[in-house]
């Protein structure tokens, strides 16, 4: 008990340089992995399907967020061609997933090993380019993409998309329709384990990486790439391995999307979709792992949750029934506002804001 | 050291008592095929979106966006005025109330399954899902929920699909009888045959309509030009036209380049022969400044009769209804059609009360038994078990005449030989 008290009392600051590296600096942090645990468990028997299939798409594009924060967050290769690779892993899923039927224990990994072949093709621009060039370098991806989605029609399905069956079964588990203790779920309870399970595995794998030595030579680069050479970190070998580790995210996420919705189409993988990314890291957190969730939350989930509440928040009644915008108006001229807003007064996003709310307390009674 | 070892198994055990205690908290959620804890009411079984007195019905639409005042809104509009006559006059079988729970997907297929899963627990059916994207953005999770939709969409995909209640006849149908009339009674035979399609399912769709025309009647198809939904220019299909010397063109599009291409064409000297499937045409082309053009050129391929055409049974039901619950409502062919399928729509609940069973089972199980009257307003479309159902082989053509409402005048009915032996494969 007084053990207890003890603990209770001793302020978690991080007091070497050891205890910074720990995946779970303080008993803190580990209560609160074990809550998330708890709702992991838990929501899929409290929640209705429409919640479930909100927080499936919010997890499918945490992972897709996590990535695209490997790449620009912490090697700062900025990339709007994050669409591309979501792209490279639906179709994935639906050529070998939907069409072959093969188990996702196969389609999965080929997804992530197809993303990050092609992204490590691309990779090499970015050691001719930087900034605002790479940028739109990779934009013009997304525009090939599209062209090549639309053409290539044996697997893709050409403009009218493609259909497949889910595929997401590994050996006897099926995340369509899982049975717990003789209790049949419905597919959206069943694909919300299956999703958030990918989200935690890659916050891990991600958060693993930035906290050892490729983290830091990524981060070298990202603060300055000449320097970051000078010091005798291999620019080629990162940025490339950035790339291709940020595609093969994207990808997983994209074969996943793919298979919970079991209807891809090319017009999906547009400018919105890679602007989209972008916003998630941003409003997230730039160079947070934990902001790639958070901004996926409030940028995949929001509008949803606006849409669903319409009737009961009053200013979006009152544009809808007097100003004549549809919910779907409101949303983009609400979300773009959001992302100038957190770009201009809190460039860490909304995991800077918790950071500093969870500093104010740990110092708590000297926080000033 | 000793501490160290239990932690894990707190841990677990502190975890697993958690998750006791929300999954015991339970979830408000009737969907899932559980049937939502079926009980009798007298005698007719209840299930998810029928409680025994007010059956719920989901329509998924756009209601806003570029396609939501051509299509999505006046069909549902049509939805809507026929089950306030069917309520006011009781209910279906007399006695339950159809209620329409309406979502807006803005013709979004991505957009679609989320409002699906909104609404899935607490609708009977679906009354109406518009588009070929959004329909096969779903149809896997109809299938799994045993759900029944009905389709705004005459893809023939949907004919050999036990879980869509489609109505009408197809694209295909529709190219196959009006090239039928002008082979054969408007003497276009020997002459170049042409067609624009848009990319995707809807424009092979309508390709597949007239290359099996070309093939029973005998015919070839001089020029196939395609183009992309978001193309804005057409100089570069007019031009395959001209080069083809086209008498007559095919066209598979949508209501805003219908304007476009047969504008351009004109401008460019180009006017052959028109004829529209169904979606392209739209009530503003009449007004708009190609109306001229489309009035002396243009042939639309539909199902129907003229709107205000007293002497057809489900017209003159129409009007007065129009008349009674929507007095505002224009004139407008896709408003014919939602009212048509709610007309589908309730035959089929009458069909499941008849078999005294409105759960998704028993409404699934009434699609085999039922059969619509159409009174007209489209071609009769047999059901039954997938395999055996037969769409309507009848396409009505139409003219563009701005004297009359709605600026579509029936010209002829049409059911050829030719649309008769068109078959469908089940996908």
């Amino acid at each position: 008990m007084t053990a207890l008290i003890q603990r209770l009392r001793r302020p978690p600051l991080t007091t070497s340089y050891a205890n910074d590296l720990r995946l779970f600096p303080s008993w803190t942090a580990k209560a609160g992995m074990l809550a998330l645990a708890v709702l992991f468990f838990a929501l899929p028997f409290t929640l209705s399907d429409f919640w479930l299939g909100v927080l499936i798409r919010v997890g499918i594009f945490a992972v897709g967020a996590i990535g695209l924060n490997l790449l620009t967050g912490y090697t700062g290769q900025v990339s709007l061609g994050h669409a591309f690779f979501l792209a490279v892993g639906a179709y994935t899923w639906a050529h070998f997933g939907g069409e072959l039927g093969w188990s996702m224990v196969l389609w999965l990994p080929l997804a992530a090993l197809i993303g990050a072949a092609v992204g490590a093709i691309v990779g090499p621009f970015a050691l001719r380019l930087r900034g605002n060039y790479l940028a739109i370098v990779s934009l013009g991806l997304v525009f090939i993409g599209l062209h090549i989605w639309n053409n290539f029609e044996s697997v893709t399905g050409g403009s009218a998309g493609v259909r497949g069956e889910r595929a997401a079964t590994i050996g006897p588990l099926d995340f369509s329709a899982l049975d717990v203790f003789g209790q049949k779920l419905t597919d959206d309870q069943s694909f919300f384990w299956l999703v958030w399970f990918f989200v935690a595995l890659g916050a891990l794998i991600a958060t693993n990486i930035v906290r050892t030595r490729p983290g830091r030579a990524m981060q070298a680069v990202r603060d300055r790439d000449v320097a970051a050479e000078v010091v005798g970190v291999n620019l080629a070998r990162y940025k490339v391995a950035a790339f291709a580790l940020s595609s093969a995210y994207a990808a997983v996420a994209g074969a996943l999307l793919g298979s919970y919705s079991e209807f891809i189409t090319p017009d999906q993988w547009s400018l919105p979709l890679a602007i989209q990314f972008v916003a998630i890291i941003i409003v997230g957190g730039v160079g947070t792992i934990f902001g790639s969730i958070l901004g996926a939350l409030f940028i995949a989930g929001g509008p949803l949750v606006i849409d669903d509440r319409a009737n009961s928040i009053p200013l979006v009644k009152w544009l809808v029934e007097q100003g004549g915008m549809s919910t779907a108006t409101f949303n983009q001229l609400l979300f773009g506002l959001v992302i100038i807003l957190f770009l201009v007064l809190e460039p860490h996003g909304l995991a800077g804001i918790w950071f500093r709310i969870r500093n104010y307390f740990k110092a708590w009674p000297f926080s000033y | 050291m000793q501490a160290m070892k239990s932690r894990p198994l707190r841990l677990v055990a502190l975890l697993a008592a958690l998750v006791l205690l929300a999954a015991g908290c339970g979830r408000d959620d009737g969907g899932g095929d559980t049937g939502g804890g079926a009980q009798t009411d007298g005698e007719v079984k209840t299930g998810p979106g029928f409680d025994g007195t007010t059956i719920k019905l989901g329509v998924i639409t756009p209601l806003s966006g570029p396609v939501a005042p051509v299509f999505g809104i006046p069909i549902t509009a049509g939805n809507q005025v026929y089950f306030d006559k069917v309520n006011a006059a009781g209910g279906v079988a007399g006695k339950y109330k159809v209620e329409l729970v309406k979502e807006d997907n803005v013709y979004d297929a991505a957009q679609t399954k989320p409002k699906y899963d909104k609404i899935k627990g607490d609708v009977a059916m679906f009354g109406q899902i518009l588009g070929t994207p959004p329909t096969q953005a779903v149809l896997a999770d109809l299938k799994r929920d045993g759900i029944v939709a009905s389709p705004a969409s005459l893809d023939a995909a949907w004919v050999r699909e036990p879980n869509l209640l489609p109505i009408g006849s197809t694209y295909q149908i529709q190219f196959i009888n009006a090239a039928d009339y002008l082979i054969n009674d408007k003497g276009f035979k020997g002459k170049p045959i042409c067609m624009v399609a848009v990319e995707g399912e809807y424009g092979d769709a309508g390709i597949q309509g007239l290359e099996f025309a070309a093939k029973e009647l005998k015919f070839d198809i001089a020029v196939t030009a395609r183009y992309k939904p978001s193309d804005q220019d057409f100089t570069a299909q007019i031009q395959q036209l001209k080069n083809g010397k086209c008498a007559a063109v095919f066209l598979t599009a949508l209501p805003t380049q219908t304007a476009q291409i047969i504008g351009g064409a004109a401008q460019q000297g180009l006017t052959p022969q028109w004829v529209g499937q169904s979606p392209t045409w739209a009530g503003a082309l009449a007004t708009s400044p190609v109306s001229p053009v489309l009035q002396k050129t243009f042939l639309w391929a539909s199902e129907g009769a003229t709107w205000g055409d007293q002497s057809v049974v489900g017209m003159k039901e129409m009007l007065a209804d129009i008349a009674k619950y929507k007095a505002d409502q224009q004139p407008d062919v896709y408003f014919v059609f939602g009212y048509v399928q709610a007309i589908a729509v309730h035959a089929l609940l009458e069909q499941a009360v008849e078999n005294g069973d409105l759960s998704r089972a028993g409404i699934l199980k009434a699609v085999e038994d039922v059969s619509v009257d159409y009174k007209g307003l489209l071609g009769e479309y047999k059901y039954g078990k997938p395999a055996d159902r037969d769409p309507s082989r009848e396409t009505t053509l139409f003219t563009v005449d701005p004297s009359v409402p709605g600026a579509l005048k029936k010209l002829v009915s049409v059911s050829s030989d030719a649309a008769k032996k068109l078959t469908f494969e089940a996908s």
